[in-house]
C-alpha cells in the first residue's frame, strides 16, 4: 500500500513538473517569435510557404461540415503549396478550449483556423495573446467588439468568414415548397409537410431554418403548419446520429414527406429513417449524394444545401496570398459569391421537374441580384 | 396540451418507446446478472461500444448479419472476461478495471475503425448489416396492437424475452441460485462447496454476453452503422436501470421502460410547442425523480425493519 502511495505520489509530482514547464512557454510564446516571425509576416511574398493548422472540435467524417473544412485545406495545398495540417478535437467539449490553447500556443503554424459558434469565445480570448499569427475563424466570429471580456485587442489578426446560409436555405425552401404544391414526389403524394432535424438551438442553425421558411412560404403553403422544427439536443447535438434518425422518424410519422438533417453527423441518421420509411432526405453543408456511400440512403437525397467551407477557405488563402484579406472585422458570404447553394446532381434531375429547376433559378437571381432580402437569425 | 396526450397514447409511440428502451434492456439485465453474483459491472459502456465496432465490422467483411451478431457478442464475452481475469485472477479493483475498459473500448474501436475506412466519426462509409425486422402474422393485423408488437427489431424481441430467461435463470436453476449465494455471501457459499471464482466468471460473462446484445442493438439495428461513442452513457443508465428495479429482473424492465419512455417522450414533445430545453431535461429529469423515489422507498424499508428488530428485541 505504502510502495503504491508513493509511487502514485511521484507520479503526480512528475507530472506537475511536466505541466509546471509547459506553462510558463505559452505566455512566451507571442514575445520570443516575434522577432523571427516578423519579416515573413512583413516581406508580401506571394509564394511565401505558410503554414496553416485547422483545428476542428469535432473529428473529420462527418460527411459534411467538416469533411468539406478539410478538402478546402487539401486545396490550400494542392494550389498555393502551403503546409497544411489538421488536429481533430473529438467531440468532448471539454478538450476544446484546452485543445485550442496547446494549438495556438505551438509554434508550428502562420494560420490557425478554427470554426464553428461554439470556438468562437476561445478564439475571442486566445487570439489576442498570439499577435504574431494570423487565426481564421468560419461560421462564426469572434468577439470582435470585445464586450463580453473577448478580442482585448479588437481582434486584429482574426479573419472571419461566414456564410449566409439563410440565402442557401431560402433557395431549398423554394424548391421544397414548390415540390410538395406539386405533390408528386412518388410514394409521398398528398404530404404537404417537411422537418428540419436542426443540431441545436442556436443562431447558426435557425439561420438556415429562417430562411427555409421564407423561401417555402413563396411557394404558397403556410411554413407554420407545414414545417417541422426539432433539435437534437443533448450532450453531443452534433454527433447523435440515434437520436437524429428517431426524431425524423417521428417527423415523417407526422406526414412530413422529406425531412433535412442540419446537424453534422447526427444528420446521418435522417438519411436511414429515409430509407425505412421510403420517403425523401436533404444534405447539408457537402453534396451529400457524393459523399454518402450507401446506395439506398443516396437515393433518398433529392438535393443538398451546400456550404462550401471549402472554396471560402481556398478563397481566403489566395485572398491572404495577394495581401488582399481584411483582417478584423467579420465578411459574409452568399449565394451570389456562389458560397451557399444547392447541388445539381442526378437525384436532383430525377426529382425536381423543369419548371421547378426553373422556379429555383429565378429564386437565386432574386437572391444574387439583391432585390429579395433573406432573414435572417443574426441580429 | 391535447397534441401531447395524442402523441403519449399512439401506437407509434408505444413502438418508439420500445425500441429505445432495448439498448438500456439488454446491458441492465447484463448488469443484474453479474450485480448479483457480487461483481458491480461499470463497463457495460465499453462492452456494448466494442460489440457494437465489431459486429459492424465483421457484418461489412462477411456480408451477413448473422456471422456480425456472433463476432460482436463474442468480443463482448471477451472483454467481459478480461474484466474477470483482471479483476478475480489479478486482484485489480473492479471499478477501475471496468474504467479502463471503458477508456479502452472508446479509443480502440474508433481506432481500428480508422485503420480499415479513414475515417474517424463512423462506419457511414461502409455498408454494412442490419438485423432482420419482424413481421409477426396474425398480430400485425391486430389495429392497435399490430404496430407495437409487430415490425420490431429481432433484438427487441430478444431482449424482452430475456427478462423471462434471466428470471428463470436466476430464481430457478441450480447455477443461478449458487450465482445468488455467491453475491450474497461468498465465504459463506464457499463454505458448502461453491465454486466462488467460477460462478463470478460465469456472471461476468453471461453480462457480457446480454450487454453485447444491446451494443449490436445499436449499430446493427437501431441505426445501422457504429459511430464513435455511440453508446451515449446507455451503459450508466442501464446500472441506474438496475438499482431503480430493485435488482431484479422485471423491476429493471419497468425502470428501462419508464426511461425509455422519457426518451421517448423528448423525442415526440419535440415537434410540439413546448420549449425545446425543457423537453430535452426529460430522460434526466426522469432519472433524478426515480432515483429519489426509490432513495425514499429504501429508508422506509430501513425503519421498517429497525422498528421489526426492536420489537422483536422488546419481547
Amino acid at each position: 500500500m505504502n510502495k503504491r502511495t508513493s509511487a502514485l505520489f511521484s507520479f503526480t509530482v512528475a507530472a506537475s513538473l511536466v505541466l509546471a514547464a509547459c506553462a510558463p512557454a505559452a505566455p512566451a510564446a507571442p514575445a520570443a517569435p516575434a522577432a523571427t516571425q516578423a519579416p515573413v509576416a512583413e516581406t508580401p511574398m506571394a509564394g511565401a510557404k505558410k503554414r496553416v493548422k485547422l483545428v476542428l472540435n469535432g473529428t473529420l467524417g462527418d460527411k459534411s461540415f467538416f469533411d468539406s473544412a478539410q478538402r478546402g485545406m487539401e486545396m490550400i495545398k494542392s494550389e498555393l503549396g502551403y503546409e497544411v495540417r489538421t488536429i481533430e478535437l473529438g467531440y468532448d467539449r471539454n478538450k476544446w478550449e484546452p485543445g485550442l490553447e496547446d494549438a495556438a500556443a505551438a509554434d508550428d503554424y502562420d494560420i490557425l483556423i478554427a470554426g464553428t459558434f461554439d470556438m468562437s469565445a476561445y478564439i475571442s480570448r486566445i487570439a489576442p495573446q498570439h499577435p504574431d499569427k494570423k487565426f481564421w475563424m468560419f461560421d462564426a466570429g469572434p468577439d470582435y467588439e470585445g464586450k463580453e471580456g473577448g478580442c482585448s485587442n479588437k481582434c486584429e489578426n482574426v479573419y472571419t468568414v461566414l456564410f449566409r446560409q439563410n440565402e442557401g436555405s431560402y433557395l431549398l425552401g423554394v424548391l421544397v415548397g414548390e415540390l410538395l404544391k406539386e405533390g408528386k414526389l412518388p410514394g409521398a403524394e398528398g404530404r404537404t409537410k417537411v422537418g428540419i432535424v436542426g443540431g441545436a438551438d442556436f443562431p447558426v442553425i435557425n439561420d438556415f431554418i429562417v430562411g427555409f421558411k421564407q423561401g417555402f412560404a413563396e411557394s404558397g403553403l403556410d411554413p407554420e403548419a407545414n414545417v417541422l422544427v426539432q433539435y437534437v439536443g443533448g450532450d453531443s447535438p452534433f454527433n447523435n446520429p440515434a437520436k437524429g434518425k428517431e426524431i425524423a422518424s417521428s417527423m415523417y410519422d407526422q406526414g412530413a414527406a422529406i425531412v433535412w438533417g442540419v446537424a453534422g453527423n447526427s444528420g446521418n441518421g435522417v438519411f436511414e429513417a429515409a430509407v425505412e420509411k421510403k420517403l425523401y432526405a436533404l444534405g447539408v453543408d457537402s453534396d451529400q449524394y457524393q459523399t454518402i456511400a450507401d446506395p439506398a440512403q443516396k437515393a433518398t437525397i433529392i438535393t443538398s444545401m451546400l456550404k462550401n467551407v471549402d472554396q471560402g477557405l481556398l478563397r481566403a488563402a489566395k485572398l491572404d496570398a495577394e495581401g488582399k484579406l481584411v483582417y478584423g472585422a467579420p465578411e459574409s458570404v452568399g449565394v451570389a459569391a456562389d458560397a451557399v447553394g444547392i447541388a445539381d446532381n442526378e437525384n436532383y434531375q430525377k426529382f425536381v421537374s423543369k419548371e421547378i429547376q426553373e422556379k429555383v433559378k429565378a429564386a437565386y437571381e432574386r437572391v444574387a441580384s439583391g432585390a429579395v432580402k433573406v432573414d435572417s437569425a443574426f441580429k | 396540451m391535447e397534441q401531447a396526450l395524442q402523441v403519449i397514447f399512439s401506437a407509434t409511440f408505444i413502438a418508439a418507446v420500445l425500441r429505445v428502451t432495448t439498448p438500456i434492456l439488454l446491458p441492465a439485465l447484463g448488469g443484474l446478472v453479474a450485480e448479483l453474483g457480487g461483481v458491480a459491472n461499470i463497463a457495460l459502456e465499453g462492452i456494448m461500444l466494442t460489440a457494437a465496432c465489431a459486429g459492424v465490422l465483421i457484418s461489412v467483411a462477411t456480408q451477413s448479419e448473422w456471422l456480425g451478431l456472433l463476432a460482436g457478442v463474442a468480443m463482448g464475452v471477451l472483454m467481459a472476461l478480461v474484466l474477470a481475469f483482471f479483476h478475480l485472477n489479478l486482484k485489480a479493483d473492479v471499478i477501475l478495471a471496468a474504467i479502463a475498459i471503458n477508456i479502452l473500448a472508446s479509443g480502440s474501436t474508433i481506432f481500428v475503425v480508422f485503420l480499415l475506412t479513414g475515417d474517424k466519426g463512423s462506419t457511414s462509409a461502409l455498408v454494412s448489416k442490419q438485423m432482420p425486422f419482424v413481421e409477426i402474422p396474425l398480430i400485425r393485423d391486430i389495429p392497435l396492437l399490430g404496430p407495437i408488437v409487430s415490425g420490431q427489431n429481432l433484438l427487441t424481441y430478444v431482449a424482452f424475452i430475456a427478462v423471462a430467461l434471466v428470471a428463470v435463470f436466476l430464481y430457478r436453476t441450480r447455477a443461478g441460485i449458487h450465482l445468488r449465494a455467491v453475491g450474497e455471501n461468498p465465504e459463506a457459499a464457499r463454505s458448502v462447496g461453491i465454486n466462488v471464482r467460477a460462478q463470478q466468471y460465469l456472471a461476468l460473462a453471461l453480462s457480457g454476453l446480454l450487454a453485447a446484445l444491446g451494443g449490436v442493438y445499436l449499430s446493427m439495428g437501431y441505426v445501422k452503422f457504429f459511430a464513435r461513442d455511440m453508446t451515449a452513457g446507455r451503459g450508466f443508465i442501464a446500472l441506474a436501470a438496475i438499482f431503480l428495479g430493485g435488482k431484479t429482473p422485471l423491476g429493471t424492465m419497468i425502470a428501462a421502460l419508464v426511461f425509455g419512455a422519457a426518451e421517448a417522450l423528448s423525442v415526440q414533445l419535440g415537434n410540439l410547442r413546448v420549449p425545446n430545453q425543457l423537453v430535452q431535461m426529460i430522460p434526466y429529469v426522469a432519472t433524478l425523480v426515480a432515483l429519489v423515489v426509490y432513495a425514499l422507498a429504501q429508508r422506509q424499508r430501513a425503519i421498517a425493519r429497525q422498528r421489526k428488530f426492536r420489537q422483536a428485541q422488546a419481547t
